[in-house]
């Protein structure tokens, strides 16, 4: 379901900022003002899980139409922890799309899952998490927030859990996802890469006899390189894509963040 | 996309009227003279017509030269015929690929709908899976290819990409172009 929303955010072409959202603007009658609450601050997300973990990742570039906004915006938050800084949290949620949108559901979901340890004395689960997220989507199907969200965790089996969203709630547990201005450029390579689509066993025979190669879970090196090159593809083709590259890795030791600077033109 | 001594060119076999699926046998690429190939994406009519005018001009250069066209030769001559309709152009965005006979040495390069030459070192895309293969293709090509891994090459990244593209799809064609060899390959892909 998340699928039908992969081309994100309203427009083809490049987002208006506030100051240049069309305006039909004419010498004579009265003078009409306009205000779009929406503004595309292009970038693109990533999730991977594996048996063990799950890899989130986001550009940090933050564009409005061709300006740059920010070359450090992150796009990968710790939800639910302790404190304003979030230690020991073991969820993350990337959002891509509208970033004021995005911080806005930031804080939402993670004062939830602040207040449901408070209420249940128990951290929350990623698929309670999950459809929780869902719901705080759904509660503003009329005025959305304009986001594709990925929800990266473990679930209750220490399995990598990756859940992905539309911009009202529609989601899905997935084993990869990209999302964001780059996602068409980036999901086929993933579903060749990890899905292991279009691809057959060598040694089974030919035509009807070809057999599919079958996915398994991928090591956490294996992965990390796979996002590496995505986002490094992605970087020559989208110019909403660049500046650095953030990672979260979510094992049962906890949230492993890293950075690596990409290409700044 | 090109890879050692050898190019490769292909397409997807749709032809559809918006949402609606008008044939799944129409192939996009045609050959003239026995290295050159044009790729040829967009309104379908005018993807017919330009290709039966250069199969007429390229006709004539043949009897007029007496020898088959170059790549460039040919590059050349689509450019200035897509810019002589500059403000009624044809809709197509086509794609050249071949080997220059002269030196051994590969060519590609693609065109706007108006002839202006893109000139590429690695692949050129067209179409209204462009996006999604210029995903593929950046991620999976890489240089010095030889004959067969450039096939694979090529064939998973055109693949892959149709699959997340609804408007493309329903097998492929692929031309390996070597240079005294050119080895045409139908796969089956995705029928849906």
């Amino acid at each position: 379901m998340a699928s039908l929303f992969q081309q994100s955010m309203p427009s083809t072409g490049p987002g208006y900022s506030f100051a240049s959202a069309p305006t039909h603007h004419s010498s004579s009658g009265p003078r009409q003002h306009a205000f779009y609450p929406y503004t595309d601050n292009g970038g693109s997300t990533l999730g991977i899980s594996g048996a063990t973990f799950t890899i989130l990742a986001g550009d940090t570039r933050s564009t409005s139409g061709y300006n740059i906004n920010s070359r450090y915006a992150p796009k990968l938050f710790r939800i639910g922890g302790d404190g304003p800084e979030n230690e020991g949290a073991r969820i993350v949620l990337s959002v891509v799309g509208f970033a004021a949108d995005g911080n806005a559901l930031k804080e939402r979901l993670d004062t939830m899952v602040k207040m449901y340890r408070y209420q249940h004395g128990k951290e929350i689960s990623v698929h309670a998490c999950a459809q929780r997220l869902s719901h705080i989507l759904y509660g503003k199907r009329f005025f959305p927030y304009y986001v594709t969200a990925i929800l990266g965790g473990l679930d209750d089996e220490g399995k990598g859990a990756l859940y992905s969203y539309d911009p009202v709630g529609s989601y899905e547990r997935e084993q990869c996802r990209a999302a964001g201005a780059a996602s068409s450029l980036i999901m086929p390579f993933l579903d060749n890469q990890v899905n292991l689509k279009n691809q057959y066993d060598p040694a089974s025979g030919e035509g009807l006899e070809k057999v599919m190669r079958v996915p398994e879970p991928l090591p956490q090196e294996t992965v990390e390189q796979l996002v590496r090159d995505a986002f490094t593809s992605a970087v020559e083709r989208h110019i909403e894509v660049g500046d650095g590259l953030q990672m979260m890795i979510i094992t049962k030791e906890g949230v492993q963040e890293t950075f690596t600077p990409l290409k700044k033109d | 996309m090109v890879g050692k001594d050898c190019v490769a060119i292909a397409c997807d076999l749709r032809l559809g009227l918006q949402a609606l699926t008008v044939s799944n046998n129409f192939p996009k690429i045609f050959s003239y003279g026995s290295q050159v190939h044009l790729g040829l994406t967009g309104l379908a009519t005018d993807v017919s017509s330009v290709s039966e005018l250069f199969r007429y001009k390229v006709n004539m250069y043949r009897l007029r030269e007496e020898r088959d066209i170059s790549p460039q030769t040919f590059a050349n001559l689509v450019s200035s015929s897509l810019y002589e309709r500059r403000f009624g152009p044809w809709f197509v965005s086509p794609v050249v690929a071949g080997i220059n006979q002269t030196d051994g040495k590969p060519f590609i390069c693609g065109f706007d709908s108006i002839g202006c030459i893109d000139f590429a070192k690695d692949f050129i895309v067209s179409g209204t899976a462009s996006d999604q293969l210029f995903g593929t293709c950046e991620g999976l090509w890489e240089p010095n290819l030889g004959p067969e891994d450039l096939f694979e090459t090529i064939s998973q990244a055109l693949l892959n990409a149709v699959d997340r593209d609804a408007l493309s799809g329903w097998g492929a064609h692929v031309y390996i172009i070597e240079k005294d060899k050119v080895t045409k390959r139908l796969l089956k892909g995705r029928q849906d």
